[in-house]
């Protein structure tokens, strides 16, 4: 070590422990002040999710006219990090520090990551737009570094999100994690909310120089937000992680994790649910205006309704599962909603029917945040003490694969069926554009079903009334 | 966490290993903060080439 490190060693073990991001004991249960300040980290993973799927989707299109194929690549990249959710997870449950932390620093590698690809990606964004190589330099350069941007963003998110709910699972005690569920759902929703105002309000007059502004200030705010959310948040336990003890390897800790009652079935439902209820995602808005008719204004107030629905699920579901209901049957219940609700969308085609339109939409959203916060909180519910990271982990990358994948079909269909009908494939009846919407609508409700089949041995048996 | 632990240094009470671990952390973060900085540097000069 050198003489400026051991320096530098010397003044941290001389400050006070004001300075340092330790919390002092782990508390029973957690005030509210703690847990919001928690769930920032949410409203982070948020607003990068909305920058890279929504905002940077439009302007790479749009305003610099990156052709849409390689745009899709980039979006997707993030998705690479999805399936490494569970590793990142067991790796934290298993963290060998002297500090005795075991969250913190994969939340601070994460957010670093997270930041460095916000830091880099409007000037690669920049470079590779047209005309935006000046120098004339090799542009492979400017397509690596929009990869590496995007997917350095998406690898620290997932580990931010993916450890963060560890940690929150930690903290708190079985009986509140409904509460905390509910929470972290409805700060993911404001934080995505929250950003789409903002970032469309700066960018309605868009120049370059804005651009980076507004990327490399979501980037300041990713770091300030997680240094709130983490500060003085996880108890150091130093025998828990001390070095040198035995843990077992990823496929022993995995193979254990499967191996609990019911696993594997909850993971499947989770993907199948997740799916069911994300096809739909970037169709609906296409199809207000394109079979319905509605403006742009409409069918902004489409995203309004559909979020207004998710938070109420989220609300209902966290009271009812704070009181001690089953997340299954809660699950269940928010598929069931979604059969109903993807129903009068279709039907809202033939008889011309906006209205039916936005009642399906709320519904839709109303049953997907049932669903989401009953899976969650019964995978919280589940997960074994020394498995929690893995246990959010595994649901994190079948829940946003599952997602990604659903999105991903659910244009891919529609375009192939909308192609077809139009050359009269499948008769006059179905010549209209609403054929492919109406047949993605068609695959989710079968979904749902398949949800709720794969959900029915999950649900608790409601004790028998003893009759005299 | 013994308050008459030798090993521990006042008022932070971290041992060597710990504060260790914490400059550990802040090396890491040092080295990624400057590979970010390096790429951003190397794309901002091709989109905006300075002193041409």
């Amino acid at each position: 070590m050198n003489r400026l490190s051991k320096k530098l060693v010397s003044t941290w073990a001389e400050q006070g422990p004001r300075f340092l991001p330790f919390a002092d004991v782990a508390t029973a249960d957690l005030p509210l002040s703690r847990l919001l300040r928690l769930s920032l980290f949410q409203v982070s993973v948020g607003m990068a999710s909305v920058l890279l799927v929504g905002t940077l989707n439009r302007v790479m299109i749009v305003e610099l006219r990156v052709p849409a194929s390689l745009v899709a690549v980039m979006i997707s990249l993030p998705l690479l990090a999805a399936p490494f959710r569970a590793m990142i997870g067991f790796k934290s449950d298993t963290h060998s520090s002297a500090l005795g932390w075991r969250r913190v620093p994969y939340i601070w590698k994460g957010t670093m990551l997270q930041f460095g690809g916000l830091a880099i990606m409007p000037f690669a964004l920049l470079v590779v737009s047209e005309g935006g190589n000046r120098l004339g330099g090799p542009i492979w350069i400017g397509w690596l570094g929009a990869g590496l941007a995007f997917l350095l963003t998406g690898a620290g998110l997932h580990t931010v999100q993916t450890v963060g709910l560890a940690l929150a699972t930690d903290l708190v005690s079985e009986e509140s994690q409904p509460r905390v569920v509910g929470l972290m759902y409805v700060m993911l929703l404001v934080g995505m909310i929250a950003s789409a105002i903002i970032f469309g309000a700066l960018l309605q007059n868009f120049t370059d120089g804005r651009l980076i502004q507004v990327v490399q200030g979501s980037a300041v705010m990713t770091i300030a937000l997680n240094i709130l959310a983490i500060w003085k948040q996880e108890a150091r336990d130093p025998v828990k992680t001390r070095e040198g003890r035995e843990e077992p390897s990823f496929k022993e800790s995995w193979d254990s994790f499967i191996e609990g009652a019911g696993a594997i079935r909850r993971l499947i439902a989770v993907g199948i649910g997740t799916m069911a209820f994300s096809m739909q995602d970037v169709l609906l808005e296409p199809y207000g205006g394109q079979v319905l008719g509605l403006s742009v204004a409409s069918t902004t107030r489409l995203t309004a309704t559909l979020s207004l629905g998710g938070l109420l699920g989220f609300l209902l579901a966290s009271r009812v599962l704070g009181r001690g209901g089953d997340p299954f049957r809660m699950s269940s219940f928010g598929a069931l909603v979604g059969i109903p609700a993807f129903s009068i969308v279709i039907l809202a085609a033939p008889l011309q029917a906006p209205v039916l339109f936005f009642c399906g939409t709320f519904l839709i959203g109303f049953g997907a945040g049932l669903l989401s916060h009953g899976t969650l909180t019964a995978t919280m519910n589940h997960a074994p003490e020394k498995q929690r990271g893995l246990a959010l982990g595994a649901w994190g990358a079948v829940q946003a694969s599952a997602a990604g994948l659903a999105v991903a079909l659910g244009g891919i269909i529609r375009d192939i069926v909308n192609g077809m009908s139009a050359r009269d494939v499948f008769g006059r009846s179905f010549s209209g554009p609403a054929t492919g919407y109406s047949l993605v609508y068609s695959v989710e409700i079968v979904l749902l079903i398949i949800t709720l089949w794969s959900m029915i041995p999950l649900i608790r048996r409601l004790p028998q009334r003893v009759t005299a | 966490m013994a308050d008459n632990d030798p090993n521990r240094v006042w008022p932070s009470g971290l041992t060597t290993r710990e504060a260790e671990e914490l400059h550990d952390g802040l090396k890491q973060g040092t080295r990624i903060f400057g590979a970010i900085a390096v790429i951003a540097h190397i794309l901002a000069f091709m989109n905006t080439p300075w002193l041409h």
